[in-house]
């Protein structure tokens, strides 16, 4: 275990959101000592949120929880009681990192502040993630993906020309926040080890995804044009639509381009490539008359494109140089060949959940590799371990504090 | 106050978003990021020019893409054709922290500049490679093209209008969000040479980072065997969650209510209009049950009002409500004013480029400084400042290494500059929506004499 990146620091979790706790998650996974604590209960709000094991919203079967807190310890507690905050400052007291993602000013109220932490602790990473930061007039807006998707400019580009604005089906903007905080931490640990002091890192979310969708206010401040929607089925677009957006293949999606490595060579080499000389044009050849074309070339290619398989398609494409995908479902996610090769996915054993799969690596750290050690835990499952054990509490006083319902 | 990564040394072998992205980040931190470019075919291809109008000459140094991506760095050539190119980047590693390259797998063992080449040289190098799909298994030889992992990593899956087909969201998503994950790597490995001593080769995948975002949706198929289908702007469990249209041309509102408390404020917020009353919106269990119908009572109110004023109203009683920003929104927005989140950059007056906004970070720091250092560097610009002051060559050396072609200040073979489409014609076919001849001062950006 030493091996690991990160097995120096001792990490404080009081997230209860999938930012913090996706960033607190690679912490762990590379090593951490991340120390999970939630409120008695109910546990976190992660908890409550599905995909859940056979759609039952336990407590314990949260699929979603499981993901983000694999490779941590938990504990439960009651930080708004005061011997709840006697207890988290202590632990916060010996941390190295500390991540919440409280509004903002409310740790301050309960006296866990930064400045309280730091006036004990004072090379504390003190990692605050939320909506719109610790300052400024949105400071007390309430914030979700889908408004950072608004807010953060992603959406007005997104989507069809005469519909609504569209995001992705998938709360991306939080997975983005916790790699962010979690590099954020990682580089403020980094200068601490020459300084010995630690740092108050201000994340807001909405800034994820401004910082995401930098291009349309750079077009903007280029040339003064605001960028909007696709128009049209336009060839060569990498809006989502035309042939080059993405198409139906004969068993899903895939994303054809006629880009190869970094030319673009005539229709007639792609239409060999898709085994339909046939459809060849001259109108099509150049870039220039598929664009002017994209009508008829959209209605040459899209049938063709839909009598293929779509790994068939994808897998032919990617061999021979072409730029494609394919839009693969979780299914194919897990039955993928090369993560199988790579190693990404590992058997997890959960007292609950039972055994199940788990995504892995994002990246390959040979010489200190991502380990999976701990599987997600029980609400509360490490409060002996940490209270008594490291702490010096009596098991009278846990049973105690636990009567009061404080843990 | 210092940058947090001072006294690191990083040489950015890389091209495109991506990686670019993970060491502008580290140079607005403070590392010294070194950009040496062995080509130049990312420059110019993004075609952002100052007034939509292609330079006359130069016009690889102007580019307002490359500009936003490789700010905070030094930059110089080498011609890694050349023997004396390879060895002066190896000069240059044996000086160094960190190496990062996002060349396809291979590409750098075959130049002589791989892992184990390097690592002869400098033992606690820290090496990282961005590929698409990883140094190894059968897909590492397949193109990495940012905008298609949005559909390889499993995402488009899920994103689209229900009832028609997947869509992309953005430009290259998970291109960023991959830099991203790079500096976290490079942090990791930094700590472990700081532990041990030991440098390593990180091999970084836009795939697995990529599907690493989904594991919710990966662990519900493998415990329930459910692959999941289009989601439009919806919530799985809460409505209304949507984008609403309001006053004006393509102007909108987002509403997300995750409460009962948060719903009565909306109703009060529209004066309690009858419809609220009916049983078919009484909880959140009903509201979801019926939303195609609430989405179109609350769009039937949103209509008359101002995007803008309309979420201060809403949020001002506590409803989670965001107005869809477009770009000059962005850059006006008063909360990321307030944030200072966009930096201003003043160019140089002979590369005639003015003062322009770029993004900053989303964080800040309370004792450290990060902001954007100085603009990307021209071709070869700090040539003679890293051989001769970093690497302590002489100037007749660097001279000769000048005049035998392994560097140089003008690429050798350039690609003609992408030729924009005018903003009329842009107009004409709706991908812009407007566009503002006096942009600059209405951005605060425009140059005092």
């Amino acid at each position: 275990m030493s091996d690991s990146a990160l097995h120096q620091f001792r990490i404080i979790d009081l997230t209860g959101g999938i930012a913090g706790q996706y960033g607190t998650k690679y912490f762990g996974d590379y090593g951490a000592d991340v120390i999970l604590v939630e409120p008695p209960r109910t546990g976190s709000s992660t908890r409550k949120t599905g995909p859940f094991l056979q759609d039952d919203p336990h407590t314990e079967k949260s699929l979603l929880f499981l993901y983000l807190n694999n490779n941590k310890r938990g504990v439960s507690l009651d930080i708004s009681t005061p011997s709840g905050r006697d207890l988290v400052f202590e632990l916060m007291r010996d941390a190295d990192v500390v991540f919440e993602d409280y509004a903002p000013g409310h740790l301050e109220s309960l006296g866990l502040g930064y400045e309280q932490v730091r006036a004990l602790n004072p090379g504390v990473v003190f990692t605050s993630i939320t909506p719109f930061g610790q300052y400024g007039p949105y400071r007390n807006y309430r914030g979700n993906d889908l408004l950072y998707y608004a807010l953060g400019g992603m959406m007005y580009t997104s989507g069809s020309y005469d519909r609504e604005p569209l995001k992705h089906g998938h709360p991306q903007t939080l997975y983005m926040g916790g790699m962010i905080a979690a590099y954020a931490t990682s580089a403020a640990l980094f200068a601490r080890a020459a300084t010995g002091l630690g740092q108050h890192i201000d994340l807001s979310l909405h800034e994820v995804m401004a910082s995401h969708h930098y291009a349309a206010p750079l077009m903007y401040t280029f040339t003064g044009a605001i960028e909007r929607r696709a128009p049209k089925l336009e060839s060569g677009s990498t809006k989502g639509t035309g042939f080059e957006g993405i198409v139906a293949a004969k068993d899903g999606y895939i994303g054809p381009t006629m880009q190869r490595g970094r030319q673009r060579p005539p229709f007639s080499v792609f239409a060999d490539m898709i085994g339909h000389p046939e459809i060849a044009d001259p109108i099509f050849e150049t870039p220039a008359g598929r664009q002017e074309n994209s009508a008829e070339l959209d209605a040459a290619v899209m049938p063709k494109l839909k009598e293929q398989g779509k790994f068939e398609y994808f897998e032919k494409a990617m061999t021979e140089g072409w730029v494609a995908g394919v839009v693969q479902t979780p299914e194919d996610l897990l039955r993928c060949p090369q993560l199988e090769e790579r190693g990404y996915f590992h058997q997890l054993e959960h007292p609950v959940i039972g055994t199940i799969t788990i995504p892995g690596e994002p990246f390959k750290l040979p010489a200190s590799p991502w380990e999976l050690r701990l599987p997600a835990p029980l609400l509360g499952q490490h409060n002996q371990d940490v209270y008594c054990t490291e702490l010096g509490y009596e098991n009278a006083q846990l049973k105690l504090l636990r009567q009061q319902g404080t843990i | 106050m210092k940058g947090l990564l001072e006294g690191i040394r990083i040489i950015d072998s890389t091209t495109v978003v991506a990686m670019p992205t993970a060491m502008h980040i580290m140079g607005d931190m403070g590392a010294q990021v070194i950009k040496v470019e062995t080509h130049t075919q990312t420059r110019g291809e993004g075609g952002t020019f100052a007034d939509n109008i292609p330079p006359d000459s130069e016009y690889w140094n102007k580019d307002g893409n490359f500009h936003a991506l490789n700010r905070s760095k030094l930059g110089i050539t080498l011609n890694l054709q050349d023997p004396d190119g390879v060895n002066t980047f190896k000069e240059l590693a044996a000086l160094s922290d960190v190496v990062a390259e996002n060349n396809r797998a291979g590409t750098m063992e075959r130049l002589g500049l791989g892992y184990d080449d390097l690592k002869r040289i400098k033992p606690d190098i820290i090496y990282i490679s961005n590929t698409g799909f990883g140094q190894t298994g059968p897909w590492r030889r397949y193109a990495g093209i940012g905008r298609m992992f949005e559909l390889t990593c499993g995402l488009s899956q899920f994103t689209g209008y229900e009832h028609e087909s997947p869509r992309r969201v953005g430009r290259f998503f998970f291109d960023p969000h991959v830099g991203w994950t790079a500096v976290f790597a490079i942090m990791a490995a930094l700590h472990y040479r700081n532990e041990t001593g030991k440098g390593q080769w990180i091999d970084l995948s836009m795939y697995q980072t990529g599907a690493s975002t989904m594991g919710d949706v990966i662990l519900d198929f493998a415990a329930n065997k459910r692959n999941g289908g289009l989601r439009s702007n919806r919530h799985d469990s809460i409505a209304p969650h949507n984008v609403y249209p309001c006053r004006g041309d393509d102007n909108w509102i987002a509403i997300a209510i995750e409460s009962d408390i948060e719903w009565n404020a909306l109703c009060q917020a529209m004066d309690d209009p009858s419809w609220t009353h009916d049983d078919k919106f009484s909880d959140a269990f009903s509201r979801w049950q019926n939303q195609d119908e609430l989405d179109r009572n609350i769009a039937a109110w949103t209509r008359t009002y101002d995007h803008v004023e309309l979420m201060d109203q809403l949020q001002a009683v506590g409803i989670p409500a965001g107005a869809v920003l477009n770009g000059k929104e962005t850059l006006t927005n008063p909360h990321l004013k307030a944030r200072q989140f966009y930096e201003p950059v003043t160019h140089p007056p002979e590369s005639g480029m003015g003062t322009r906004l770029y993004h900053g970070r989303p964080w800040k720091m309370s004792d450290a400084e990060a902001h954007i250092r100085r603009p990307a560097p021209t071709v070869g610009e700090h040539n003679d400042y890293v051989l001769g002051q970093i690497m302590g060559k002489e100037e007749d050396e660097i001279l000769e290494l000048h005049e035998i072609g392994v560097i140089g200040q003008e690429p050798t073979n350039p690609r003609p500059a992408n030729q924009p489409v005018s903003l009329d014609k842009q107009l004409d076919e709706g991908s812009i929506k407007q566009f503002d001849f006096d942009y600059q001062s209405q951005l605060g950006i425009t140059d005092h004499e």
